[in-house]
């Protein structure tokens, strides 16, 4: 049997700040735990050496605005880079599966950065799954995000694609950062369905979430049956995490890893440094060695109010009967100086908590029938004057929506300070600047 | 000046040299006997012209007596007792012996989480005291390194039932690792007796030659220790590890290049890197013993200059075993030294039995003096394309060593300019097929069939230290002793702790009755420890190691 890739990069000089949460003590005892167990010993598990990720391969995914320079992306490049070490392993078939231990993490990044929000800059799921599409040809791509936060970057980033399902299973944004990922956010017109946000109440435990996971969550993949899936491992369900409210156990975070069997699992949240990484990371990994994890336990036990499963089983009727009555609703806009073609408009705000600013996004993508379509995005912080765009064209995109890509592509220049062109189809990837003209990437 | 001996023992042959300073002053080779080792080392020692035996400084022996017991299984039964806590299932790894499992958690930061069962040990109390010939007791538990306390109440437990026991306890191998930490306790333990008799003969048989000098071992790290401070199980693979001490004590200093050994039977392979050799990330495997013994990162391949060439009349192949000298040097069968032999590419053997034993290897009517080429050459190919394979993966494991800083990533290995060292006997003869294969430059020493008993004689010890502190749980730790004890420090050391663990490395270094040369000093890794966004302490990990190295070069 072809062996689990671990590639586990705990950047022990890199902090947001020395309280913070995401600061070097959060994998130490993680590397206690797993150096102690001589998992590197265990039969059929294989370590990698970190990889810095190429440039082009995040602008492919992200636009960093102002420019890739300006933005601090040394330790995000590193994991966002082992995350493809390990896709590439994967990709020629050398392990079975594999899991990126890394920090920082990446689920709150979305199509455009212009900082850090939700710890996280680089979309390091985000950047693996198209790296995959263009090197290995892969198609279809589920990925599930298990961190308690909504994971909005990546819901953002494939929000479009018709190619890409995305799940995201998260303690409800009434109640926790970043306040989104209702049922209702199903997708783009190109894409409708393709999104799934399940919001679960505080409280809900292991039996709970194997119980979505097999009546909702698993049916969802099945059906959409992908060549790759991918988990968000973000291990802040746990009871113990001190910035959220779920209660489940490592061995729940075990049986959630065996439920879903993902070819590709990379770590995101998960703030209970002492109280959970360690088990969690252990009993993720021997899950997906297939080794047996019944043996993972951490010293505390549960002591936040449990949400029965009857109670909890309803309620998720509900969020299904909500999910499938929500209706789109688009809002039609053919500027006189976009392509042909029918431009739906999908204006938002993003907030980036750890500055503290606000970024404005008018989101355009081209209706299409044959592909994912053109999309268009203008981005600003105010009060700053500076506007930012980029073009992406998607992955199999049709003959029209590529020209409409590039007639954009080619009209943008003057009125922007800085513009990407994503062609994701061709992997040709170019970053205009007022000041530098065209890099190529 | 005072001379130093250094012996390889060899699995065909055992090496010695005399030096004076950086000259060779007399060497000697002397067939090993594989079941007489003492023998076979005092045999080499007399073959050497040693005047004035006083006047030795230092007697360093690299020998394969831990090595053989433990491969060929020839060690005492050892009780092992085990306190996993949680965690991984023990079944889940391979264990080549067998263990039992006491109730007990340590937790990583080495605190309490469950105590171990009384009730438990008055059973296991019980059990050993109907075990016949209860001699050994090995105790280990996960996260012992970072708490040795239920090693020691269980240690002290069965000593006061079993008085003259010999207990081993786990956390002597400090390092992470709790599989490997069992293993290594165990297999030290059970080659001690073995080691000590050793020992003891080894020193009486010289001191009765009328020598006083010390005697030293060598270390799979490349590192010597005296005879009575080493722990038995870190004298394995001591033979590679010479090999590469040789090739360094006869180049200039900070080269890379790879060492390529051809012995008899195997090639072994190690990495040097601007002069330090390449140390193995995990640590020493043996057979099928997983280890934490450091070691420097070696390969054996099992092919040398007498193995059997094999054929089925068609095709061939290398066998991993010789039977003999190769057959041009009157031996039974056909060897890749044939082939050299046949080619011109070495100055000995008979070329006419060379060039009979080649052809027994073709049909009749294709012994033609180009089939005979070809055949000879196609050999050798053979034999350098299973030590390129080799190389390619000794290379692989330095380039994928592990990082965990963003620094190590941003600053990789510099790319280097390898050229390939070699020695042994049969290194002359392939040196070309391999230059050309790999595109690259070989150079030998001077004295290439007792490079190795050089390499030990030429090394200095090596050293390692490294600090593992929690101020929080006032608590540090020596990972290479398991020295554990209570830090009286302040929460937030910085300068503090150079000093602390300086002085440590002074006391260990005299405890081991070594000279600490060329010292360097790890950076310090400084981990807050926050609690509730709080810092309220630091875990602090740093280390002093001196690398493997020599004390000087071969005058040639």
């Amino acid at each position: 049997m072809k062996p689990t890739g671990i590639l586990f990069f705990p950047a022990f000089d890199w902090s947001l700040g020395e309280t913070h949460p995401e600061r070097e003590e959060r994998l130490l005892y993680t590397q206690e735990q797993l150096f102690e167990e001589g998992i590197l010993d265990l039969p059929n598990i294989q370590q990698y050496a970190p990889g810095l990720a190429p440039m082009a391969e995040v602008l492919k995914t992200q636009g960093i605005f102002p420019s890739p320079q300006a933005q601090d992306l040394d330790a995000h490049l590193i994991a966002a880079g082992s995350a493809l070490v390990l896709g590439e392993a994967w990709g020629k078939g050398d392990i079975r599966n594999g899991f990126a231990l890394v920090r920082p993490p990446g689920h709150h990044a979305g199509a455009t950065v212009l900082g850090n929000r939700g710890f996280c800059t680089l979309n390091n799921e985000g950047i693996l799954v198209n790296y995959l599409r263009t090197h290995f040809g892969v198609k279809k791509i589920a990925i599930v995000d298990t961190d308690v936060h909504h994971g909005n970057g990546t819901q953002d980033i494939f929000y479009h694609d018709p190619n890409v399902l995305f799940i995201s299973l998260h303690q409800d944004g009434k109640t926790l950062y970043p306040g989104s990922g209702f049922t209702h956010e199903k997708g783009g017109p190109n894409a409708w369905g393709q999104t799934i946000n399940i919001p679960l109440p505080p409280g809900t435990g292991d039996e709970a979430f194997q119980y979505v996971l097999e009546t909702w969550v698993l049916p969802k993949i099945q059906e959409f049956n992908p060549e790759l899936v991918i988990n968000s491992a973000g291990q802040d369900n746990h009871f113990t995490d001190p910035l959220a409210s779920m209660n489940v156990s490592a061995q729940g975070y075990g049986k959630i890893t065996e439920l879903l069997k993902p070819d590709l699992a990379v770590l995101e949240g998960g703030y209970s440094i002492e109280g959970a990484l360690p088990y969690v990371n252990l009993a993720i990994l021997l899950a997906l060695a297939g080794q047996d994890y019944t043996n993972v336990r951490e010293p505390d036990q549960p002591r936040r109010p449990h949400i029965p499963l009857k109670t909890l089983k309803s309620y998720v009727s509900e969020l299904a009967y909500e999910y499938k009555q929500a209706e789109p609703q688009w809002n039609v806009r053919n500027e006189l100086y976009l392509p042909p073609g029918e431009w739906i408009y999908l204006p938002h705000s993003i907030y980036y908590d750890t500055e503290g600013f606000q970024e404005i996004r008018h989101d355009r993508v081209r209706r299409c029938r044959h592909c994912g379509g053109t999309v268009f995005i203008e981005s600003r912080r105010p009060p700053e004057p500076a506007k930012f765009a980029l073009v992406r064209i998607p992955f199999q995109a049709c003959p029209e929506c590529a020209q409409a890509g590039y007639d954009l592509w080619d009209t943008l220049g003057g009125r922007y300070q800085a513009v990407l062109l994503q062609d994701q189809d061709r992997n040709r990837i170019e970053f205009w600047q007022a000041d530098q003209g065209v890099t190529a990437f | 000046m005072a001379g130093r001996v250094g012996i390889d023992v060899g699995g065909t042959f055992t090496d010695a040299v005399l030096m004076q300073g950086n000259r060779i002053l007399d060497k000697a080779k002397v067939p090993t006997k594989p079941n007489h080792l003492l023998e076979t080392i005092i045999q080499a020692i007399d073959a050497l012209k040693i005047t004035g035996k006083q006047a030795l400084e230092q007697i360093t022996v690299s020998t394969t007596l831990v090595t053989n017991a433990i491969l060929q299984g020839n060690l005492p039964p050892v009780e092992l007792l085990l306190l996993p806590g949680s965690g991984v299932k023990l079944e889940s790894f391979p264990w080549p012996i067998s263990y039992q499992i006491l109730y007990g958690t340590i937790d990583y930061r080495g605190r309490e989480i469950n105590p171990p069962d009384q009730l438990e040990w008055q059973r296991l109390l019980q059990k050993l005291h109907q075990q016949k010939n209860l001699s050994h007791v090995a105790i280990v538990g996960k996260f012992s390194h970072r708490n040795k306390s239920h090693e020691e109440q269980l240690a002290h437990y069965l000593r006061r039932a079993f008085p003259t026991l010999k207990i081993a306890l786990g956390h002597q191998w400090g390092q992470s690792n709790f599989y490997r930490r069992s293993l290594t306790t165990y297999l030290n333990l059970a080659s001690n007796d073995l080691f000590g008799q050793f020992a003891s003969d080894l020193e009486q048989a010289v001191a009765a030659r009328g020598c006083s000098a010390p005697i030293f071992v060598l270390k799979a790290d490349g590192g010597v220790l005296p005879l009575s401070k080493i722990r038995p199980v870190e004298s394995i693979y001591s033979g590679p590890t010479a090999s590469v001490l040789g090739a360094m004590a006869q180049s200039s200093p900070s080269q890379s290049f790879v060492m390529i050994d051809i012995g008899g039977t195997t090639t072994d392979l190690g990495l040097v890197l601007s002069g330090e050799p390449l140390i193995s990330s995990s640590g020493a495997k043996i057979g099928p013993y997983s280890t934490l013994v450091r070691s420097l990162a070696v390969r054996s391949v099992p092919v040398g200059g007498d193995s059997v060439i094999l054929t089925d009349g068609s095709n061939f192949s290398l066998a991993n075993y010789r039977l003999g000298p190769a057959y041009c040097l009157g031996g039974p069968a056909p060897t890749p030294t044939d082939a050299m032999c046949y080619l011109k590419l070495i100055q000995y053997g008979d070329s006419k039995r060379a060039e009979q034993v080649l052809a027994s290897l073709l049909q009749p009517e294709t012994r033609t003096p180009e089939k005979l080429r070809a055949l000879a050459s196609s050999i050798l190919d053979v034999f350098v394309e299973r030590i390129v394979r080799e190389i390619n993966a000794l290379q692989q494991e330095w380039q994928n060593e592990p990082a965990y800083k963003v620094w190590g990533v941003l600053h990789p290995h510099e790319s280097l300019n390898f050229h390939l060292w070699m020695s042994g006997g049969g290194a002359q003869g392939i040196a070309s097929v391999l230059a050309q294969r790999l595109h690259t430059s070989v150079r030998m020493g001077k004295y290439p069939e007792v490079s190795n008993a050089i390499g030990a004689a030429m090394a200095r010890p090596t050293f390692s230290c490294t600090l593992h502190l929690d101020t929080v749980l006032r608590q540090y730790r020596i990972e290479e002793t398991g020295e554990q004890g209570q830090w009286q420090g302040s929460k937030r050391p910085h300068k503090a702790i150079n000093g602390f663990l300086e002085e440590i490395v002074q006391r260990e270094a005299q405890e081991k009755g070594i000279v600490l040369m060329d010292l360097h000093k790890d950076p310090f890794d400084f981990f807050p420890i926050v609690q509730g966004f709080q810092t309220v302490g630091q875990i602090v990990r740093g280390a002093f190691h001196v690398p493997p190295g020599v004390i000087g070069r071969v005058e040639e």
